[in-house]
């Protein structure tokens, strides 16, 4: 391959008369673009993103029922009849889990000294597990938003468990394919309950489970009062989860 | 001289029905940490830091609260917080007075099943 040659002897000096308004709107542009100006502030904030927050938004829930959970996070006490009863319901082998529960431990802190944080899957509305998928196998449920698998499909690459943020998928050696939590929709909520076995079974009502986009559902009323501190867990990965997280 | 065999035979055999039961009658030291895996997993009891830390004497639990033998509490069906709150077991002391309130600070107590794992090792 030829090197183009350069005279740099007769190469003209940039002089800002030189640069015409036309490229200089171009260059401004892709600043803003890059600090997020363009977006709403949403990468760097430098315009108020209040109205913007997930929870608050108007169109934002997409599926009838938007199913979705709440966890009361100093409320668990790592009983773990959760994880049971999610084993028994959905037939998760001993090597694998639909949700666990995490511990943090601050020995500096005072009078309680361990929290217990419920995990699953997040049922996220920009699921990267999805996008992931060379074979479409799991995929976000039209109706209720729900991220669910195709067995049959699954070539058991494990992309997906790479791609989750909350490391919420396992490989299901008798299923010969990646299993995850659907919140109980194909053992249970297909079949006419209304809740999932994890948020059944908890006697310290940790997990309250129900969809988000009923006005009148407690999940709704909850998530939505301004009092009240709701977070997700790695909003930085931008899949916006379907779980929510708060104290009280 | 047959009845001084007899008489032998009698006293060993005595012998060992006493070593038998003296193991069960002997009055046995609480555990300093107590344990309990009912109706929940797991709640851990600092029996030495209530009885000697605290200065809380015996009878203040025994045995109108709690009976003497560790973990026979477990057996009654209402060994919840529900009865705490009306006062009963642990909640006759843990009113947020006495001692703290139980709305609060779960993990406190709650040591949960990786708790009790640890401990296990350990």
């Amino acid at each position: 391959m030829m090197q183009k040659k350069f005279d740099f002897d007769k190469l003209e000096i940039e002089l800002p008369d030189s640069i015409s308004k036309i490229e200089r709107r171009k260059f401004l542009k892709m600043g803003f673009a890059i600090t997020g100006l363009l977006l709403g502030g949403k990468i760097l904030s430098l315009t108020s993103v209040v109205d913007k927050g997930y929870a608050f938004q108007k169109e934002k829930y997409p599926y009838k029922p938007h199913y979705s959970m709440l966890i009361y996070q100093n409320r668990c006490i790592d009983c773990e009849l959760c994880m049971e009863a999610c084993s028994k319901t959905n037939q998760v082998p001993s090597y694998g889990y639909r949700t666990t529960i995490l511990q943090r431990k601050m020995p500096q802190a005072i009078d309680q000294q361990i929290e217990f944080i419920p995990v699953l899957c997040n049922q996220c509305n920009r699921p990267p597990c999805v996008t992931g998928c060379p074979t479409r196998a799991t995929y976000k449920d039209k109706r209720n938003g729900i991220v669910m698998m195709i067995n049959k499909k699954c070539i058991g690459c494990k992309t997906c468990m790479t791609a989750c943020p909350y490391n919420a998928r396992y490989y299901n050696e008798e299923k010969h394919a990646v299993d995850k939590c659907d919140f109980c929709y194909g053992s249970r909520l297909s079949k006419g309950l209304t809740t999932t076995a994890c948020a059944e079974v908890c006697p310290a009502g940790v997990r309250i489970f129900g969809d988000l986009s009923d006005p009148n559902s407690e999940i709704f009323r909850m998530v939505h009062q301004l009092e009240r501190t709701i977070w997700v867990l790695r909003p930085e990965s931008g899949a916006a989860p379907n779980v929510f997280y708060t104290r009280g | 001289m047959k009845n001084l065999k007899n008489l032998n035979v009698l006293i060993f055999v005595l012998i060992c029905i006493i070593s038998l039961i003296l193991p069960n009658v002997e009055v046995t030291k609480a555990e300093d940490i107590i344990i309990y895996t009912k109706p929940v997993k797991a709640v851990s009891f600092n029996h030495k830091a209530h009885s000697e830390d605290y200065g809380i004497s015996c009878n203040i639990c025994h045995d109108k609260i709690f009976q003497m033998e560790a973990l026979n509490v477990e057996k009654s069906n209402d060994f919840n917080h529900r009865s705490f709150s009306k006062g009963k077991y642990c909640g006759a002391c843990h009113d947020g007075k006495k001692g703290f309130a139980m709305d609060k600070q779960c993990t406190k107590c709650h040591i949960g099943v990786k708790g009790l794992n640890t401990k296990a090792k350990k």
